[in-house]
């Protein structure tokens, strides 16, 4: 079994995380909501769960991030301590159905892909893709 | 299908599989697990998601041994996909107060929000014990799907071995969690109680 276990140690690919294909999308938008345009393409987002987590939000930069490997609400708890702890951040949703974030930031925060995409993989997950919307 | 084919199919996924020793990076787990052989409480702290250190106090009730084990696991392999995640991990320890009590092994995990396959195994060595084997394959579907939050159920199915006693015992488990407290219990008639409590900090 040691030498099992050993063969385990070195054959092992040590594929962390492994980083998808990503697509970064900015844009700056009037209007509102879940039929929202970003690079000629509809939000990627479940319409009445991001109607209802926009309720009562205004003057907010919004980043919606695609997350693969999100598929237990346990594992998912990291990223939302994670992102609560920046003063940044106003509110954040887990969709574990369509596996997005939807993290409002203030206003006054440019929101740096690298640092979400950073964020998402210490939870030991991984970013696809992010829509940014400001409101 | 024979018990030993099922035993080959089950073998067969669950090396395909993962589980969660390790927190996300910065986060602390507490864990207290106990069955017939062991009580055991766990506390480890994970400064990235590759690996954890920790600390546990781990009683063999067969034996009567009280050891203070300093673990260390890391994260040998994982892959994310939208729908599901698997892990494969090597698990350590080392007696604080004697090097010649250790332990090594592995153990695997894979999930959707639907399925989960686990499997784990256990090689200790020790001085008063003359070492032994411990194995477990676990299966399990959740009955509902329940959203971020919400309080979540798994029906499981739990098969493990130790050559401390040369029994494989086949039992049923319910998992559940809500927030960062997780909660499994096992019972069979053979083993009696399997319990795991889990904390998230």
């Amino acid at each position: 079994m040691k030498k099992i276990l050993l063969a385990l140690f070195i054959t092992s690919p040590l594929v962390w995380a492994e980083e998808g294909s990503m697509n970064m999308h900015h844009h700056s938008h009037e209007g509102h909501l879940h039929d929202k345009m970003v690079d000629g393409k509809n939000l990627e987002v479940n319409a009445e769960r991001f109607d209802k987590f926009m309720e009562g939000i205004v003057d907010m930069n919004i980043a919606i991030v695609s997350v693969q490997g999100m598929v237990c609400d346990f594992c998912a708890r990291g990223i939302e301590k994670a992102f609560l702890k920046d003063s940044n951040v106003n509110k954040i949703d887990v969709d574990l159905d369509s596996g997005k974030v939807i993290i409002a930031y203030v206003k006054s925060k440019e929101i740096d892909p690298d640092v979400i995409k950073k964020m998402i993989l210490m939870n030991g997950q991984n970013m696809t893709n992010l829509q940014i919307i400001k409101i | 299908m024979g018990i030993i084919r099922m035993l080959a199919f089950i073998l067969v996924l669950a090396m395909n599989i993962e589980a969660r020793p390790i927190s996300y990076s910065g986060g602390s787990t507490l864990m207290v697990k106990s069955d017939n052989l062991s009580n055991s409480t766990y506390f480890h702290y994970s400064p990235s998601f590759k690996y954890s250190i920790g600390l546990e106090d781990f009683d063999n009730k067969l034996y009567q041994d009280d050891i203070n084990y300093f673990r260390f696991t890391y994260l040998l392999n994982r892959k994310n996909t939208l729908n599901s995640q698997r892990n494969l991990y090597f698990q350590s320890g080392i007696d604080i107060s004697n090097k010649n009590n250790n332990f090594y092994g592995a153990h695997g995990d894979w999930e959707t929000r639907r399925w989960f396959a686990g499997f784990g195994y256990k090689k200790v060595e020790g001085e008063t014990n003359n070492g032994y084997e411990n194995k477990y394959l676990q299966f399990g579907v959740a009955p509902y799907i329940g959203d971020y939050g919400d309080f979540h159920t798994w029906l499981m199915v739990k098969t493990k071995k130790s050559s401390l006693t040369k029994n494989i015992s086949t039992f049923p488990v319910l998992k559940f969690f809500s927030g960062d407290a997780l909660v499994e219990v096992g019972y069979d008639d053979q083993t009696n109680w399997d319990l795991h409590l889990m904390y998230r900090f």
